[in-house]
């Protein structure tokens, strides 16, 4: 072999090993190592980041925001980049009104990533911004603002720190409320910046579906206003306010105090935010006579002017006395429940029996749930005939011995105002998209005719006799007719488990107008010091809260016979 | 002729190269813009809440009551008024009714 031709071997040689080394780097970089080296360079390149859309909002029936999603700046903290986090905890603390150990303490973890303050004010993360600290930054998160404060907060309940509903509607209608999750990728640039999303036909994640209520704001305002006063007036433990509309059974209003404020309740027990609306059971007293009269005159056992004679306030039942608040003698039917005596209602039970009395009571929804779309909604108390004692026929025809919810009470004394027919309370009307789009629309729902329209028609006309002639004329609306009854129950002492000779739960429910009702109110005051009488502490509540929404609703008065016309002419003036 | 391929492949290559870069600098547009409306959103919201906690009816009593001096109205003070079907509707009934109530009362008034 020539000199020449072996060196073009060589040279060949040479060349071969080298393509082969290229060979073999791009089969190990293309082939063997493609999947990690390309989400390496992903992972340089790109920026995965999960969007989420903003929580629906809530409003009234009128399109006022009672709850809504902003977002606000969260603080944190990168510990490792940080040369001293003395210096920064000091420059810190003034700012996010967090004691400095306290964020000295955070920022000493050996973590790259703490949480330093999550959803302050704007103005806190502007002012963060001007000290541009290293190692802090500021991301935006969605924060759920009740800009009415404590209005309607029991209702409403609240949003916890990552978004998701834990009370009150918030919790019930979660799934509607909260905004779609969606993980995006983003392009970065050699300085880090975002270019623009893979993918350009991605659309940003839809925003939650917003409610609206069936509630109005104004008398929403009305009833918690009243129900403050006459409980501070009464220096009573709180008190229960329902508005609602007989025809439909959509709750206007829903009042309970003591209130508290959903923008701030990281400091409250969980006693403070439950709706006592619907989560807490009383004995009604006397307002179950309502619905005992119904059932009475609806199987034809008592007629108005059936007679009673009121064994002049003392009446022995199964070794107990039963006492009414006044000796009464004879008295009619209608004055039975005017007048409240205890003794009339024990033996209109009585009249009525164990089974009939039972089936109406269960009929006007007593021991099960309203199943109105809020959560914790108890079904309160009624035992079966079978567990019943020998007394129990006439203390429930008095309202002892029954566990029910204001709830309850006002569904019960609506069916009476909807001439017989129960309607089933709802708070949420309409459910919307983000484009406004219609989702959902509540229609009343009838859940079933309880007595009939002539049982309606005459218990309405003695319940006005309440309120003219009874224990209820605190109640009477100057102009209007008002169909209401008082109760007074005397609370379980839970040291003795004996009825209290101190704790009484004072109440009214009632409706108005009573010949076209609008509305269906029932007052609950809990535990009022002094004289606890529903007829003294709860019925003038009724007046003020009829009063004040019938002229909101512009519902005529009865006396007010100047009706102007008014022209075209004098509507434009 | 084969000068005018080397200008045509030199013009393909520029406009490659150009719709590359204008692709870039729009969606560094784009992202300034998303950016904007971001913040327009933002202020929007903040806006809508501070509304929200203005009108709040128990600040606007308060402010009527203690800063103005007014008082609800009292019994036989509210007339409501009907309207004939000919008068136009209005955005607000109950509003304009009262409005017209008012104006009947400062004509007796002025009677």
């Amino acid at each position: 072999m020539s000199p020449s031709r072996s060196r073009r071997y060589f040279m060949l040689l040479l060349l071969l090993c080298g393509f082969g080394g290229i060979l073999f780097r791009l089969v190990t970089l293309q082939v063997l190592q493609a999947a990690e080296l390309t989400a390496r360079a992903d992972r340089q390149h790109q920026k995965s980041v999960t969007f989420e859309g903003a929580r629906g909002a809530v409003t009234d029936r009128h399109g006022k925001v009672l709850a809504m999603n902003m977002e606000v700046p969260s603080v944190f903290g990168v510990p490792t980049a940080l040369e001293s986090p003395a210096a920064t905890a000091r420059h810190l603390s003034p700012v996010l009104h967090v004691r400095r150990d306290e964020l000295e303490k955070k920022l000493r973890q050996d973590k790259s990533f703490v949480w330093l303050a999550r959803k302050v004010e704007p103005e806190q993360g502007q002012r963060l911004e001007r000290l541009s600290l290293d190692g802090i930054g500021v991301v935006m998160e969605g924060r759920r603002f009740y800009p009415k404060g404590p209005l309607l907060a029991h209702v409403l309940g609240f949003a916890g720190m990552d978004g998701q509903g834990l009370e009150g509607l918030e919790r019930r209608y979660e799934s509607q409320l909260h905004g779609e999750k969606r993980v995006t990728i983003l392009q970065r640039d050699a300085l880090g910046r975002t270019v623009f999303p893979k993918g350009l036909s991605e659309k940003a994640p839809a925003p939650g579906h917003a409610l609206t209520l069936t509630i109005d704001e104004v008398i929403q305002y009305v009833a918690e206003k009243e129900l403050e006063e006459a409980v501070n007036h009464a220096r009573a433990k709180g008190g229960t306010i329902i508005v609602m509309d007989p025809q439909t059974g959509a709750i206007l209003g829903m009042a309970v105090s003591p209130r508290f404020d959903p923008n701030a309740v990281a400091s409250l027990t969980p006693d403070r935010w439950r709706n006592r609306a619907l989560t807490d059971t009383y004995e009604p007293g006397s307002t179950m006579k309502v619905m005992v009269a119904a059932a009475a005159l609806e199987e034809k056992v008592m007629m108005p002017g059936t007679m009673l004679f009121g064994e002049n306030g003392r009446m022995v039942v199964a070794s107990t006395t039963i006492h009414d608040h006044e000796k009464m003698g004879w008295m009619t039917f209608a004055q039975m429940i005017q007048k409240s005596s205890n003794i009339g209602a024990a033996k209109t039970g009585m009249a009525l029996g164990e089974q009939r009395l039972y089936r109406y009571l269960q009929s006007f929804g007593f021991g099960q749930r309203t199943d109105i779309d809020l959560p914790g909604e108890v079904s309160g108390l009624l035992k079966p005939p079978k567990d019943w004692g020998r007394r129990s026929l006439a203390s429930i025809s008095m309202g002892q011995e029954i566990g029910v919810t204001a709830l309850q009470m006002v569904s019960a004394i609506a069916a009476i105002a909807n001439n017989g027919v129960m309607m089933k309370p709802y708070v949420v009307s309409e459910i919307r998209d983000e484009k406004g789009m219609l989702v959902k629309e509540v229609m009343p729902q009838v859940k079933r005719r309880v007595v009939s329209p002539e049982t309606a028609r005459t218990l309405t006309t003695i319940l006005e006799g309440v309120v003219t002639d009874g224990t209820g004329a605190k109640a009477a609306i100057p102009g209007f007719r008002v169909a209401g009854k008082t109760g007074t129950a005397q609370k379980i002492d839970p040291r003795t488990g004996t009825y209290s000779n101190t704790q009484f739960i004072g109440s009214f429910i009632g409706y108005v107008p009573a010949e076209s009702p609008r509305l269906a109110v029932i007052v609950v005051i809990d535990e009022p010091q002094g004289e606890a009488w529903g007829g003294v502490v709860s019925a003038p509540v009724f007046r003020r809260v009829g009063e004040q929404v019938l002229n909101y609703l512009g519902v005529s008065r009865d006396d007010q016979i100047k009706i102007a016309l008014a022209t075209d002419r004098n509507v434009r003036e | 002729m084969k000068t005018m391929m080397i200008l045509g492949a030199l013009c393909l290559i520029f406009v490659f190269v150009w719709e590359r870069v204008d692709v870039v600098r729009l969606g560094y547009q784009i992202e300034r813009l998303k950016a904007q409306k971001i913040l327009l959103e933002r202020e929007r919201d903040q806006l809508q809440v501070r509304f929200s906690g203005l009108t709040a009816p128990e600040r606007i009593a308060k402010v009527a009551t203690e800063k103005l001096g007014l008082i609800p109205p009292q019994q036989g003070q509210v007339f409501m008024v009907r309207q004939l079907p000919q008068a136009p509707a209005s955005a607000s009934p109950v509003a304009e009714q009262i409005r017209v109530a008012r104006n009947i009362q400062k004509t007796r008034a002025g009677e």
